[in-house]
């Protein structure tokens, strides 16, 4: 891959790194052998603003396609890059529908107690609601695409039972805090907040009795991967002991009672580790360590370049990025500016596959629907949709977070409950709830085209800005028994009732499953 | 008999690599790791194709997801360093049922006792992998490609399918989650889905088939999006008609209104509706239990989960009947058992050697297979439960006898054990 990048690409160079990220028919089955097979690329808009739009956002949008026309690649992303700087208000007032995830432990705890709110799940899911609005109308696109990247990284599985009280405040004083922010103090707030600290059992760990979940986690998935030995996790256990939740409040408490002393030694990083009482600057100390240990940056950057740039990603691009990570003390947005930048991103366009909670989201926002009117069943309805597609957000269970490579989501199952997705919400069987526009097939494609093959290239240029190659655009043509010459009527169904079919069938194929 | 040996497999053992380098490798390909490198598989791995039907078992596979405690299942009672280890959430004597003079069952597994007199139920103890790895998602990785030591990157159960012939995706199917089977991953055709009744394409109408314009869309396209979509149009037909009809279990086995229990109830339609099945994939989550895990009785937590996954599988082996049942055979696995010692928090942290259970016509059941290592502190692996079988070898045996397939060597690389009479020959 470094290779043909550093080379001038040859058409055969390209197809080999294609190759690489599995994006290239190895074996076509007979049926296919006749048609000549395509790579990743051939499939999206050979435009440099539009596969950042598809790599940086949940999606184009009419309006995102317009912005980065006239901004341009570099200011589009400097913007981006300053979220504070990006107006959001209606993607704020959405929030004020989702109040319970703004409340602090103390609140949630106190209105439990004094029976004003049920004991259960409600405040975790308007999280998810909440997370799942934001991907789609926050003008935030790369931040809450971060979020999002951090929220799997340090998993907490949102909605589960032992997180009732606190997943929201993780979300808001652990991620979004630090999303744009230093992985060191993000890390930091982590070890010291209830959620994580319950996730991964650390609040039940004692200098006696050491639960071993945390530690190994830490070491495995937050930080330096599989570098780590048996006697690493034993040390970093014993050091975490004593981070644990305050039983009265529900808030981190340090507990000099639970903390194991005496010297460990943790990878490189040693401590004396002499008395309880500095036991939790000891702890903190180790995961300053850790933050910046260079198999974490190499770590941290491979998952980032996997996340915006290719399923295989580019060693020389991982080289670069290490760099700058450790250089700037693992603080985020270098590394992003540097990524994004890259002629190794730049390179990479249609080799990445949207994953479900993607392409939902991004069907949304490809249609331009609005939220509910008022009230959130809209919203909630497209949640347990996502659920249902298998990535409902921040609701991974293991500790891993979600898988993020094409191969991982290559079901059958999934791609169908996809494929459904796309027709149920553009045709508003489900979500029901959404602002859709009086006539879509007037707001997709603007004035009525005289024939089929005009309708498909101005829908095709609409969804993924550009034109299908002939044999597709008569595939979709055929579906309402036409041929792309065939004339098209205002009355026609295709522009009618069935235009949500057309639209859905679009979203079904390659050219936007690719991204 | 279909064999093997196939050359693109070789070519997937001619590199060697350390374990800790496929690791590495794995992690760095993403947060999953599992998935990594597979696109070399497609390129190298042929296809061997076995004429005619498969007439040999429906192996299904359950993955106890978390690392599930095989010595709460299958309790040691015979050895007193189990007593001694585990003070408050042992299972007493009194509360066992079935077993031997060594080994007793969890009462919660009373639903399953009628087979295991009747020798369709049986276990395995103190089987797991080559080498202890109490990383969840490593092990889980490891246990499913089952091989290590090379640089293969299929899943075992799809370089059986490729053994066995596989041409249709419902051939293989993964019931009760989009993910896929990882032990499925690699070039046969395998599929999965959440049910038979959620299987199909909203929208396709017979004048109108939506499906047959995406085959079109998706003819050529790279295989990571083919693939799939190939998959989904191919796999639709069989569904609908399997839907057509409303499903009653016979036997009147009651399937427990759970993820498991749901899924084993569609394996079973998938079964008896002939539509070819080979193998299938169905998991059980949430056997993590670092803290809680209860004594044994109604209410606690490992009492309920055990008491639900024996009424899953006595469901599934009632609805079949002794018939069906005579071409099934299920087997658990787990990417590992755990610790021997309780710890602080009333629970239990990752270990090593595991309790095998196996379903099935043709499984010598009512008795505990392996050679029993001993819980005594000098038979431990850092304080965990030894491995005496590698859980391949059963598997292989599995294979061998009922699946027919000759040669396992190419599923399962260098495995060193061997087992004997878990199975019957068919």
């Amino acid at each position: 891959m470094t290779e043909s990048r550093k080379t001038s690409i040859s058409r055969r160079s390209l197809v080999a790194g294609a190759a690489a990220t599995g994006l290239v028919a190895a074996v076509p089955a007979p049926a296919e052998a006749a048609t000549a097979v395509r790579r990743g690329a051939d499939y999206v808009a050979a435009d440099a603003q539009l596969h950042l739009l598809r790599r940086a956002t949940y999606g184009p949008t009419a309006a995102s396609v317009a912005e980065i026309r006239r901004l341009g690649v570099t200011k589009w992303l400097d913007r981006q890059l300053k979220p504070a700087g990006i107006p959001d208000a209606a993607c704020d007032a959405l929030m004020t529908r989702f109040p319970l995830a703004s409340l602090s432990i103390g609140e949630i705890r106190s209105r439990v107690k004094a029976g004003t709110l049920r004991y259960g799940w409600d405040t975790m899911l308007q999280l998810g609601f909440a997370a799942t609005s934001r991907a789609i109308w926050s003008e935030r696109q790369l931040f809450e695409m971060m979020v999002d990247f951090w929220s799997n990284h340090l998993n907490v599985t949102n909605p589960s039972a032992d997180v009732w009280d606190n997943r929201q405040d993780y979300d808001r004083n652990v991620i979004r805090a630090h999303t744009f922010g230093r992985f060191s103090d993000m890390l930091k707030a982590s070890a010291r907040h209830p959620a994580m600290l319950t996730y991964l059992d650390n609040r039940f760990s004692t200098r006696a009795a050491p639960n071993e979940n945390y530690g190994r986690e830490l070491l495995e998935l937050h930080t330096v991967g599989l570098v780590y030995t048996e006697s690493d996790v034993r040390n970093a256990a014993r050091l975490l002991t004593g981070l644990t939740v305050d039983w009265d409040t529900g808030n981190y408490r340090y507990s000099l009672n639970s903390h194991a002393t005496g010297p460990v030694k943790v990878l490189g990083f040693r401590n004396a580790n002499a008395t309880a009482a500095g036991g939790e600057k000891a702890a903190l100390a180790m995961l300053d360590y850790l933050a910046l240990h260079p198999a974490t940056a190499k770590r941290i950057v491979t998952k980032l370049v996997v996340r915006f740039v290719a399923d295989r990603p580019p060693a020389s691009l991982v080289t670069k990025l290490t760099k700058v990570y450790l250089a700037n003390r693992s603080a985020i947005v270098p590394v992003l500016r540097a990524l994004f930048t890259s002629p190794e991103f730049r390179a990479s366009a249609g080799m990445k596959v949207r994953t479900p909670y993607e392409d939902i989201v991004a069907t949304v926002r490809a249609v331009g629907y609005g939220p509910d009117k008022s009230g959130t069943a809209g919203i909630e309805s497209l949640y347990w949709l996502i659920n249902s597609a298998g990535q409902a957000p921040m609701a991974w269970a293991p500790p891993n977070g979600y898988p993020d490579v094409a191969e991982a989501w290559a079901s059958p199952g999934g791609l169908l409950a996809r494929w459904n997705a796309h027709l149920h919400i553009v045709a508003g069987y489900r979500p029901k709830e959404f602002q859709r526009p009086e006539n879509l097939a007037r707001e997709l494609v603007g004035r009525l085209p005289a024939t089929y093959g005009g309708l498909v290239d101005a829908l095709a240029r609409r969804l993924f800005g550009r034109t299908l190659p002939a044999a597709h655009t008569a595939a979709l043509t055929a579906y309402f028994g036409k041929t792309a010459t065939s004339a098209l009527g205002s009355a026609d169904s295709a522009v009618g009732w069935k235009f949500p079919q057309l639209v859905a069938l679009m979203l079904d194929s390659p050219y936007f499953a690719a991204r | 008999m279909p064999d093997l040996s196939c050359d693109g497999c070789a070519d997937d053992q001619r590199t060697t690599m350390t374990r800790r380098r496929v690791l590495g490798n794995a992690a760095a390909a993403g947060a999953a790791g599992a998935f990594a490198g597979l696109a070399g598989d497609l390129l190298s791995t042929q296809l061997a194709f076995a004429a005619g039907r498969y007439t040999g078992d429906v192996l299904v596979v359950l993955s106890l997801r978390g690392g599930f405690d095989g010595l709460s299942a299958i309790v040691p009672a015979g050895d007193p360093a189990y007593y001694a280890a585990r003070p408050g959430i042992a299972v007493p004597k009194a509360q066992l049922i079935g077993g031997d003079s060594r080994f007793g069952l969890h009462p919660a597994l009373a639903p399953l006792l009628p087979f295991w007199k009747a020798g369709t139920f049986g276990a395995v103890q103190a089987a797991g992998q080559t080498a202890p790895n109490r990383s969840h998602f490593s092990a889980m990785e490891q246990l499913e490609r089952a091989a290590p030591g090379t640089s293969m990157r299929t899943g075992w159960l799809d370089r059986l399918l490729g053994g066995l012939g596989a041409t249709s995706p419902m051939q293989a199917v993964s019931v009760g989650s989009m993910m896929p089977a990882r032990v499925m991953a690699g070039p046969a055709p395998a599929l999965g889905m959440k049910s038979i009744d959620e299987f199909a394409l909203y929208g396709d109408q017979k004048d109108q088939p939506m499906a047959d314009t995406l085959a079109k869309l998706y003819a050529g396209a790279p295989t990571v999006l083919s693939g799939p979509a190939r998959q989904v149009t191919t796999s639709l037909a069989t569904t609908k008609a399997l839907a057509a009809k409303p499903y009653q279990p016979a036997g009147g086995a009651v399937y427990p209104d759970d993820t498991l229990g749901r899924a084993l109830r569609d394996v079973a339609r998938l079964i008896k509706g002939n539509a070819g099945l080979m193998s299938a994939c169905v998991d059980s989550g949430d056997w993590d239990m670092h803290e809680n895990f209860g004594i044994a009785e109604t209410g606690k937590r490992m009492h309920d989960k055990l008491a639900k996954l024996a009424e899953a599988l006595a469901a599934f082996a009632t609805d079949l009947g002794p018939a069906g049942m005579k071409r099934v055979t299920l087997v658990t696995v787990s990417e590992f058992g755990r610790r021997v010692r309780e710890n602080g928090s009333g629970g239990l942290d990752h270990g090593y050697g595991n309790a095998m259970l196996l379903l099935g016509g043709g499984v010598v059941g009512g008795k505990v297979h392996g050679r029993w290592p001993g819980l005594g502190e000098r038979h431990l692996v850092d304080g965990d439960l030894a491995v005496t079988t590698d859980y391949r070898a059963v598997i292989a045996e599995i294979l061998r006898k009922r699946c027919g397939l000759a040669n396992t060597r190419s599923v399962f690389p260098d495995v060193r054990t061997t087992t004997s009479g878990v199975v019957r020959p068919r």
